[in-house]
This record gives structure tokens, sequence and C-alpha cells, in this order.
């Protein structure tokens, strides 16, 4: 006899209930409460909340709540093959573009990628200062033998950053121009802000092979998208309401002055952003080597499992590294705009 | 005369509660896969009930348990220790006396190789062995599975690579980056009816489930086997892999303590098959570990019962016969 008996008998649905006799697992408490002899004197203190598991137990007939897992589980199984079939395409340039990428950044000789990619640091920062730094940082890396697992990195972090920001940015100019958008749109950043990382992964893993680099890459700019767009949206909505009276006083179109007077003005904002989108696609390298991204996050991971103290160790230095310099690096870019923009 | 009375209530709950625990506080490690969920519970259930000892349960994965064992000698008991990925730090424990093997918690032990679907095995036989599949590397789709890196298994795995020279047989080596991403790739392929090739170990739920055939690497040469197991070995051989040993092993110190909670754990062993009939009716059931726990107890008892002393069988056989 259980607790909440006495429902399913008011209800007159006892014989539903015996209809179907349940043969489900037992579970220890259960084993131990019926070797003590069935009717134990129940006080309120130990009341059960009438969840479905309780109610199963007064009634054979009604679901386990392992039913509605099971149940989830094969409804979203069922829709896998359609979703993947829409899916599978959209997302497969993703992959091209990781594959083709770290094949080029590890397969070219370092003495053409690292000056490429000073020559890279001075173009943006006009700074010898830093382009002094990230030499010695590669230098230093490649020196004890990291240099193949932090171009790796670098490489999924260029494709997955680039693409957030070829996507976030018009999105967030979107947002910016329509009220209605922003307000469907910011729910959705807010949950992809705070589900944690593995939560998203579950489903992406049903529906990508997990072979293909797309799903790691899904998972990084799910993960990474959210500040650039914000701060897009944010910066374009700061811009002055004069300098917007001025620009419509001189008879520009919208597209005009989205382009020559809203952009420019919120860059400084939107560099932010992709300041932002960096760090963050760089904070999801060792969640997305769980999915098999190649990198100095199997290395920590390699670290973690087998305890290789000094292996975890030096590559969690080295992502350190990896975001300095790539933090300094749109920084001093960020503050040259600024400079610009202040004459 | 009020605190006397709150005294005597507190000895009269204390006094069961002490005369119940005759064998004190154990910890046991409890790994995060199926079979070692089962084995966890059985031997809680039998610790408290029939001991009367007072169990907690560590979550924990076999490294960091060897090494909190090495560090604090805590938990006492590490039940399902795969002596393979365990590797050497355990084997110098054994040696500097802080650990014990008590015997065998799988008998006769893990299976591990290198596995395809049965179905595919079924229209090309020849894929069942190491040479057939190097030969025809299109029916695999050109792709071998491999562990994650910091396994094991990873170490053999490669070793064995480079003595077939896979990769030039135009077979891709496609290195996992969780044990839950290789499980997904092998389960999702059998589902879909697709073709895959990677290694495997059981008994686990995912080679209970799925119907999967072990492909042949040639015979199990011991020393082949042992020098594949170091990274980057020079000359690696071709060698099948042996029955892993999986061990219950308890920290001296609780041997000592508890000489007959040790006795009962080192008979406790399950065969390899019930462990695999057990995994696949949690599947199939959606069970917890503890409920196959309780499975395993009620329908077993034959099994269970030489494991024990008699006052402990006595007990259980009160609990579990009604």
């Amino acid at each position: 006899m259980a607790t909440y008996d006495f429902i399913f008998s008011s209800l007159g649905l006892e014989e539903w209930c015996s209809s179907s006799h349940s043969d489900a697992p037992m579970s220890m408490a259960a084993l131990l409460a019926k070797a003590k002899g069935g009717e134990v004197e129940q006080s309120l203190w130990d009341l059960p909340f009438p969840s479905m598991d309780a109610l199963n137990e007064s009634c054979a007939a009604f679901p386990q709540s392992r039913e509605l897992t099971k149940g989830l589980e094969q409804g979203f199984l069922a829709i896998k093959d359609s979703l993947s079939v829409v899916l599978d395409p959209i997302t497969q340039p993703l992959s091209w573009a990781l594959d083709g990428t770290l094949y080029t950044m590890v397969t070219t000789p370092w003495w053409i990628v690292i000056p490429v990619l000073l020559a890279l640091v001075f173009f943006v920062t006009k700074s010898w200062k830093h382009v002094f730094f990230v030499a010695i940082s590669f230098i230093g890396l490649a020196f004890i033998d990291y240099y193949v697992y932090a171009m790796q990195t670098l490489a999924i972090i260029f494709v997955c950053a680039f693409l957030c920001v070829l996507l976030g940015i018009p999105i967030g100019i979107g947002m910016a121009r329509s009220d209605l958008m922003q307000r469907l749109t910011i729910p959705v950043l807010d949950m992809l802000q705070t589900l944690p990382p593995f939560v998203y992964l579950i489903p992406l893993i049903f529906l990508f092979s997990v072979t293909e680099s797309k799903l790691y890459g899904i998972a990084i700019i799910l993960y990474a998208i959210v500040p650039v767009i914000r701060l897009t949206n944010l910066g374009i909505r700061l811009v002055d309401e004069d300098v917007i009276e001025a620009a419509d006083a001189f008879g520009m179109t919208p597209r005009q002055k989205l382009f020559k007077v809203q952009i420019p003005l919120a860059l400084p904002n939107i560099m932010a952003g992709v300041n932002q989108t960096i760090m963050m696609s760089l904070a999801m390298v060792v969640i997305a080597s769980l999915v098999s991204a190649p990198g100095l996050g199997v290395l920590v991971l390699r670290g973690i499992r087998s305890l290789e103290l000094g292996v975890g160790l030096v590559s969690g230095l080295g992502i350190v590294i990896l975001a300095v310099i790539l933090d300094r690096v749109t920084k001093a870019s960020l503050a040259r705009i600024n400079a610009t923009q202040k004459q | 005369m009020r605190k006397l009375k709150s005294a005597a209530l507190l000895c009269a709950l204390v006094i069961p509660a002490m005369a119940q625990a005759d064998c004190g506080e154990v910890s046991i490690t409890e790994m995060n896969w199926a079979s070692n969920t089962v084995v966890t519970n059985v031997a809680k259930f039998i610790m408290e009930q029939g001991y009367g000892c007072d169990v907690t349960v560590v979550p924990s994965d076999t490294v960091p348990a060897v090494t909190s064992v090495a560090e604090n000698g805590e938990p006492d008991i590490v039940t399902e220790l795969w002596l393979n990925s365990a590797g050497e730090a355990y084997l110098r424990l054994e040696e500097e006396g802080k650990i014990e093997r008590l015997g065998k918690v799988l008998t006769p032990g893990g299976v591990e190789g290198w596995w395809i679907p049965t179905y595919l095995a079924e229209a090309h036989p020849e894929l069942t062995t190491i040479e057939g599949i190097m030969a025809n590397p299109e029916l695999v789709n050109n792709q071998f599975n491999n562990c994650p890196s910091g396994w094991g298994c990873r170490v053999v795995n490669d070793n064995l690579i480079r003595a077939l020279n896979l990769e030039k047989s135009g077979i891709k080596v496609f290195n996992h980056g969780s044990g839950e991403t290789l499980a997904t790739s092998m389960a999702s392929a059998v589902q879909n009816n697709e073709s895959w090739f990677g290694y495997y170990w059981g008994p686990t739920v995912p080679l209970g489930k799925l119907d999967m055939t072990r492909v042949k690497l040639g015979d199990y040469k011991p020393e082949v086997h042992k020098k594949n197991q170091t990274a980057d070995a020079k000359n690696p051989g071709v060698s099948e892999f042996p029955a892993a040993t999986i061990l219950t092993s308890v920290t001296t110190d609780f041997k000592d303590r508890e000489p007959e909670v040790a006795e009962m754990l080192s008979k406790l062993t399950f065969k390899t098959d019930t462990m695999s009939s057990l995994l696949a009716w949690m599947d199939s059931n959606n069970a917890t570990g503890e409920e196959a726990a309780v499975h395993f107890l009620s329908n077993n008892s034959d099994e269970w019962s030489t494991w024990l002393n008699d006052s402990a069988r006595g007990k259980l056989a009160a609990i579990l016969s009604n």
C-alpha cells in the first residue's frame, strides 16, 4: 500500500491501474521496505511529493518519470533524421573551412607561418612592441615542441571567430534597427550565455557525425557569438541622436546612414565585441577537445586523464600565452581605431 | 532530571546505530561506467546489510582513485580497477605496500579489441581479420576510430597502427576526444546500418546492446603486447589484446581493520557473461545501477551466497527471500 492510493480509489480508477501490471525494476529502498514486512506506519514527516514515481507506486498504470526521458529520447531520435537532412548541408562549409585552415596552418612550414602571422600583427597594431612579444611567444612555444598544437588551436579560433563576426555583426545590426527583432533575439542570447556548453553538446553529438569537425565548430560558435551580437547592437543604439538627425538633414538614405555614420561610430564597441568573442572561443578550446577538436585542449585533457602534471601545466600555459597574444593584439587595434576616431 | 532524560534519549538513539556498525566506516569508489555502478551497489548492499558497515560511495575514475589512495590512503576500496589503464602508478603502490589486490572482480576479465558491426561481418566475411580490412579499406569508410589521448589503449593502438602500417593501406586514424564520442560514433553508425571500425572494450552498455564482431589481429603474444604498452615503442609488433585484468583492491590499512569484509570482497567475482546480460537488462529496462544490483541480488542468490560468511548469508537471505 502506498501513500497516494486514495487518489486513484476516490477517482474510481482502480480498474485502470490494475489493468497493467508493473514489472518495473525495484530500487534498493523498495527492496528493504519489502523485507521489513509490508505495512510500515508512515509519519507526515516522510510524506513523499506526489511525483510520477510516487504515483506509480499506487497505480501501476501511471507512467514513471523515466518514461518521460525515454519518450523525449525517442521523440528526438525520430525527428533527428529529418533535422540532419536540413542541417547537414547548411553546416558543411564549416567543416570544409575548419579542415582547410587546419591543414594549411599545420602543413605550411613554420618559417612561412610565423613571419606571416607577425606581419598580420604589425598590420593591425602598427606596433613593434607587439610584434616582438608575439615573436617571442611563438618561438618559445615552437622551442618546446608545442608549435603544431598551438597552430591547430589558433586555426580553430581564426575560423570560428571569423564566422562569429560574419554572422554576429549582421544580426546585431538587425537587432539595432528593429525593436521586435531585439525582443526576439535577446532571450536566445541569454540562453546561449547561461547554458553550460555541455548541455548543447548532447543533441549536437546525436545530430552530426562526431568524426566531423563541424561538431566542435558549432559548439564554439554558439558559445562565442553572443558578445559580438550584443555589442554591435549596443554600439549602434548608442550613436548620438544628434548625429543621426544631422545625417537625416543631409538627406542620407538609411543604407548610407548605416554604413557611413552608424557603423563607423559604433566601431569601438563592435571591436570590443570581437575581442570578447575571440577570448570566448579560446575558452571553449578544452571543452571542444572532448568532441575531438585538435590542439592544446587535447594535451590538457591528456594531462588530466593520465595525471601528467607537466603536460597539463605547459599546455595550459600555452593556452594562456595564446590568449594574451590575441587579447593584446585586438586591444591594440581597438586603441588605434579609437585614436583615429578622436581626430 | 531533564538533562538525564535527554542523555538517555541520546543513548537510545546512538546504541542501535553502534550495534549495527560493528564494521565501522568504509569508503568505496564508484567509477563513471555502467558495470562499475552495478559492482559498487552490490558490494555496498552486502557490506551494509550483511556486515553492518557504514558505507560511503565516492564517485571517481581510475586514475584519480589510484592517486587519491597514494596521497591520502582513501578511499578504502577500489572496485573494477582495470589494471592496464591504472598503469605503473598502481603497481608502484602495490610495491610500497599501500594497496593490495584482493581478486579479480570479473572472470575471465574484460574484453578489449578492434570491432566491426556484425551485419558488416556477415556481408563481407573477409573483414573479420585485420588483413581483410587492410585489403578493403573502403568497406570500413577508410576510417579507424581510435581511443582518446591519455587512455592506456591509445598507446597500444598507436603502436599497433605503426606495426601494421595501417595508414599505408588507406585507412585514416580518427582520434576521438572522449569516450563519449567514441561510443556515440559506434552507436549511431550501427543504428543507421553504416560501417564502423574501431577500438572498444567490454563489458560495457554499448557492447552489450550493439551486435559487434571482433576483428582478429592475430595471436596474443605476451612480450609483444608488453612492448606495445610503452608509448612510441621501438619496433612495435602485432599482437591480439589479452583478456584485461580487472581487480578489486583495498588499502592495506583497510585489510587489517576489516579482515572479514576484505575476505568477502576477495570472493566477490562476477562472470563476464553475467555482467554482460545484466548490462543488457539495465538498458532494456532503462534501469539504474542500483536497480540492476537489486535485480542481480534477487535472482542470482547461488552466485552471491558463496561470497559471504555464515552470519552475513543469513542476514541477506532474510531480506532477499521474500
